[in-house]
């Protein structure tokens, strides 16, 4: 078991790694100029170069990966606290943005808390709907609720989050007023209130995603001998349901919530925008086009921190579960 | 990612038509005359987010609006967009134009309370200037004497920044330059308080300070902006507002909605869709304004690649254009354009040097490049393609098909590629790298200038960081900028720019084609408010009429919308946007 959790977590870092180099590279073998982006196009050439010495952007890019690398992880003397990320004994550097000129930390610790607001209820809506809908439809298969929560879940998963966010917005918001058009508010409840409509954006679209999964898996499921066997003793249904068969179903449905944090996170990059949520992907989404090289490097190395993470739990749920991976 | 927004406001515009049939909401209130009444909260928003609020570094359009309310600067623009004395009693101009005394105003109230002086004035230019400051526009200031060795670092004072006692400040100029006053009033030099330093620091662009009529209580990054009203400001009255709440990163649509539910008072970004909306709604007819807009736009020429490094081809693409046509596609916000100085600065009088739409001129031309085209047949022309290049999800993308178009009537074909905008920046600015596409020019001020010496002269062209995209090297346009330059007679200088656009008109590196403006708009209880000349969203002299803000939201009209379709006296039904839509055409 050890040894297997060794093998993952070191693939974790290794892929962390991978990624925080392969975007480095990537972002800095643009043909594009950071120093004239952030100058503004009126700039002249001389302002330009001293932004872009300022900045260290006229080293080699080897150069720049290098002192990137070396200033990602320091020792604790060596920087101050609000720019960093302390783990452990080891202090996060990720520099400070171009743009907006605050320590990457600083605007990742910020718009964290409102992006994993908006992901865990998201979380809950479409896991929630998606088994109760797709054990619904599982139980009255070719039936009106099986037809309609088909063409229903067909349609979410078809409808892109912006035109979802928008319809949600001019109904709950505009015209009924249940919910602020946009915006995060000061108080938490404030804060819940203004994230149930992103929530629901994002959340729409994994339901319908997992209602298909859960339904096509029980209806697998409910054929299986083992529930003819528990039903044949006189169980209840709702107990040959919910503990004999959609416990099963859960399987692939873990695996799946913990590859689609990435989506999660592709989702909110446009939810945020529409709604003005203060989170990661309105931070990505202005980092990337004003080409904030160190907000996107960031917001990067957060992301596959978190997808590697999730990855690497869900690894480890496998090897609880099934006593078979264990012994690999 | 631009291309994500542009959906979002293509749905959005999308979602108002279905969801919206009933038009644009009607003003709320009445416009009543009568004296500026105190008191009261302004609310707009913007686009996008404001970048940082530190006078030194933050130049981009929406900082600059809000810096012009927390920072008075020792000059200004007054209504007329003149300049004028503002926390300077006086301006005196030594004759030979190089010398700059500046008496200050007695009384002259920080944000934090302690009075400003000279030392404050000069500690707040040196500051912006300082190396370490990334300050992007440094060099507007070169000309001040001993600017090099103060920003290189050399020396801890500026030289030519000269304290005579508390009260006045005199600026010694290497030579005599015109736009001087003009770059004084940009915020970069505006005096801030002790708390920002010596040398900048970071944080004060979060919290800044400055002697302006409004100072910053909340700033967060894509959300908010609150000011509130500097009790201890130098205008007595003034400002009439208690404060102003500026919502950042706000959606188009988004703005539409808060507008009419009277959550915004003023906007300005509206989306395409919107716009027309509000031009040919009855309601609105007569109510807001288009900003004057400090912008030329066209397509330049690379001089130094073929076919454009043969001055008759340039001439032939300056001579096709319908530039009426380019309007008629954004009626309202794009307007015809000919030449390269915006109409708000030196508006053209009848023989103004312009560039024209002449079809058989421009055939005459090609004739002469040695491409002659025959349009019944379709044979001739420059016989390869030409590479433009265009802006990702704006205008210019418009505009590129419609050169396309125009162009291949006279045997230029033109490949369009169209780059993000930092993609566009760094392959224009590079030698024999773009040869034709998008040019834009915002004013830096408003001087004739700054239409000309960035983009157009020899001084402007680098191998790599070139502004002068068409890499046009012309020496009597050099000896005219210069001249003007350094002149200080208004007159001679405005002769001297005609010169300039005359040779521009027949050397042809850029096609000026149209210029863009916003449409304004803000409810009948928001007075002292109309577009400034020259500052954008220039609300300092605003006010509102709250009795008239008071009965909007009490109107239940306005209030839950679906449900109060069932409870609320049916409003008169505005027209549809389709109805809207073929009555504007």
């Amino acid at each position: 078991m050890l040894a297997f959790l060794g093998r993952r977590l070191l693939w974790s870092l290794f892929t962390v790694w991978a990624v925080v180099t392969a975007t480095f590279f990537i972002y800095n073998v643009l043909p594009e100029d950071p120093a004239r982006v952030i100058a503004g196009p009126q700039a002249r050439p001389a302002d330009v170069a001293r932004i872009r010495t300022q900045l260290g952007l006229d080293r080699p890019v080897h150069v720049r990966y290098g002192l990137y690398m070396k200033n990602l992880v320091r020792p604790p003397a060596e920087t101050k606290d609000d720019a960093v990320w302390k783990v452990g004994p080891l202090r996060i550097d990720l520099g400070v943005s171009y743009l907006k000129r605050k320590p990457v930390t600083q605007l990742l610790s910020k718009a964290l808390p409102p992006t994993l607001l908006v992901g865990f209820l998201a979380l809950i809506i479409e896991v929630g709907i998606g088994a109760a809908a797709g054990v619904l439809a599982a139980m009255k298969r070719h039936g009106l609720l099986d037809y309609g929560t088909v063409t229903l879940t067909l349609v979410g998963i078809s409808a892109p989050t912006f035109l979802t966010g928008l319809l949600l917005q001019h109904f709950f918001a505009r015209e009924l007023r249940l919910f602020p058009l946009d915006g995060y508010g000061q108080t938490s409840a404030e804060q819940l209130h203004s994230a149930f409509l992103p929530a629901l954006t994002l959340g729409l679209y994994g339901a319908a995603y997992y209602t298909r999964l859960v339904r096509d898996e029980m209806i697998t499921l409910l054929k299986e001998d083992y529930i003819r066997t528990a039903r044949a003793k006189g169980q209840r249904e709702w107990v040959v349901i919910v503990r004999h068969a959609l416990r099963n179903a859960l399987m692939p449905l873990v695996t799946v919530v913990g590859l689609s944090m990435g989506g999660l996170v592709g989702g909110a990059i446009v939810t945020e925008k529409i709604f003005r949520w203060p989170g990661i992907g309105s931070l990505s989404v202005d980092a990337i086009v004003e080409r904030d090289g160190p907000v996107i490097m960031g917001v990067v190395i957060l992301f596959s921190t978190v997808v590697v993470a999730a990855n690497f739990l869900v690894d480890l749920s496998y090897a609880v579960l099934d006593p078979r991976i264990r012994k690999r | 990612m631009r291309s994500i927004r542009t959906k979002i406001e293509l749905l959005g515009g999308l979602a108002l038509t279905w969801g919206c049939s009933t038009g644009v909401a009607p003003p709320i209130g009445e416009a009543r005359e009568g004296p500026p009444q105190q008191g009261g909260v302004l609310r707009t928003a913007f686009f996008t987010d404001v970048r940082g609020l530190d006078a030194a570094t933050a130049f981009d359009t929406a900082a600059s609006a809000i810096e012009s309310l927390v920072y008075d600067g020792l000059v200004t623009y007054d209504d007329e967009g003149k300049l004028v004395p503002q926390l300077a009693e006086r301006i005196d101009i030594s004759p030979d134009g190089k010398r700059y005394v500046f008496p200050l105003r007695r009384g002259v109230l920080f944000h934090d309370g302690a009075e400003l002086t000279a030392a404050d004035v000069k500690r707040s230019i040196q500051r912006a200037l300082h190396v370490k400051t990334p300050c992007p526009v440094p060099s507007y200031y070169e000309r001040i004497v001993g600017f090099a060795t103060y920003h290189d670092g050399k020396t801890e004072d500026l030289a030519g920044v000269k304290l005579d006692g508390d009260y006045q400040i005199t600026i010694e100029l290497t030579e005599p330059d015109a736009t001087f006053l003009h770059i004084m009033a940009l915020p970069i030099v505006a005096p801030v308080c002790a708390s920002a330093g010596k040398v900048w620091e970071r944080s004060f662009a979060s919290k800044p300070c400055g002697a302006g009529p409004f100072k910053v209580t909340r700033y967060e990054n894509g959300q908010i902006i609150k000011l509130v009203r500097h009790d201890g400001y130098w205008e007595k009255g003034k400002p009439h507002l208690d404060g102003i709440e500026w919502f950042l990163s706000m959606q188009s649509f988004t703005q539409r909605f808060k507008f009419e539910q009277g959550d915004l008072d003023y906007i300005r970004e509206l989306s395409e869709a919107d716009s027309l909306l509000y031009r040919t709604s009855p309601a609105w007819r007569g109510r807001g304004a288009w900003e004057p807009s400090l912008t030329t736009g066209g397509t330049f020429m690379n001089t130094e690649m073929a076919p454009f490094d043969n001055r008759h081809v340039r001439r032939a693409v300056s001579y096709a254009i319908d530039r009426e046509q380019l309007a008629s596609v954004r009626p309202g916000h794009v307007s015809a354009h000919a030449k390269m100085v915006p109409n708000v600065l030196i508006a053209p009088e009848p023989g103004y040097p312009q560039q024209t739409f002449d079809y058989e001129r421009a055939l005459e031309e090609m004739r002469l490049a040695g491409y002659a085209y025959d349009p019944k047949t379709g044979q001739g022309g420059y016989p390869k393609e030409i590479a433009y290049l265009a802006i990702l999800d704006s205008y210019a993308q418009t505009a590129a098909e419609i050169y396309q178009q125009q162009l291949a009537k006279i045997g230029l074909r033109l490949k369009i590629q169209v780059v993000g905008w930092p993609t566009f920046l760094a392959k224009t600015s590079r030698r024999k790298t773009a040869q034709m596409g998008f040019a834009g020019w915002h004013a830096d001020f408003p001087d004739a200038s700054t239409f000309f010496e960035p983009i157009l002269a020899t001084k402007s062209i680098q191998d790599e960081e070139s502004q002068n995209a068409a890499f046009f090297s012309h020496k009597p346009l050099d000896d005219l900028l210069d001249r003007a330059r350094r002149s200080t007679d208004e007159a001679e200088r405005k002769s001297l720019y005609r010169q300039a656009e005359e040779i521009v008109v027949q050397e042809a590196p850029w096609a000026t084609s149209y210029t863009y403006s916003y449409l304004e708009l803000w409810q009948p209880y928001v007075h002292g408010y109309k577009p400034h000349p020259v500052l954008s969203q220039h609300l300092r002299n605003a006010w509102l009429d709250r009795a008239q803000k008071k009965l909007a939201a009490a109107d239940c009209s306005r209030g839950h919308r679906l449900l109060d379709r069932l409870t609320c006296p049916r409003p008169r039904r505005a027209p549809t946007t389709l109805a809207l839509a073929r009555g504007f055409r």
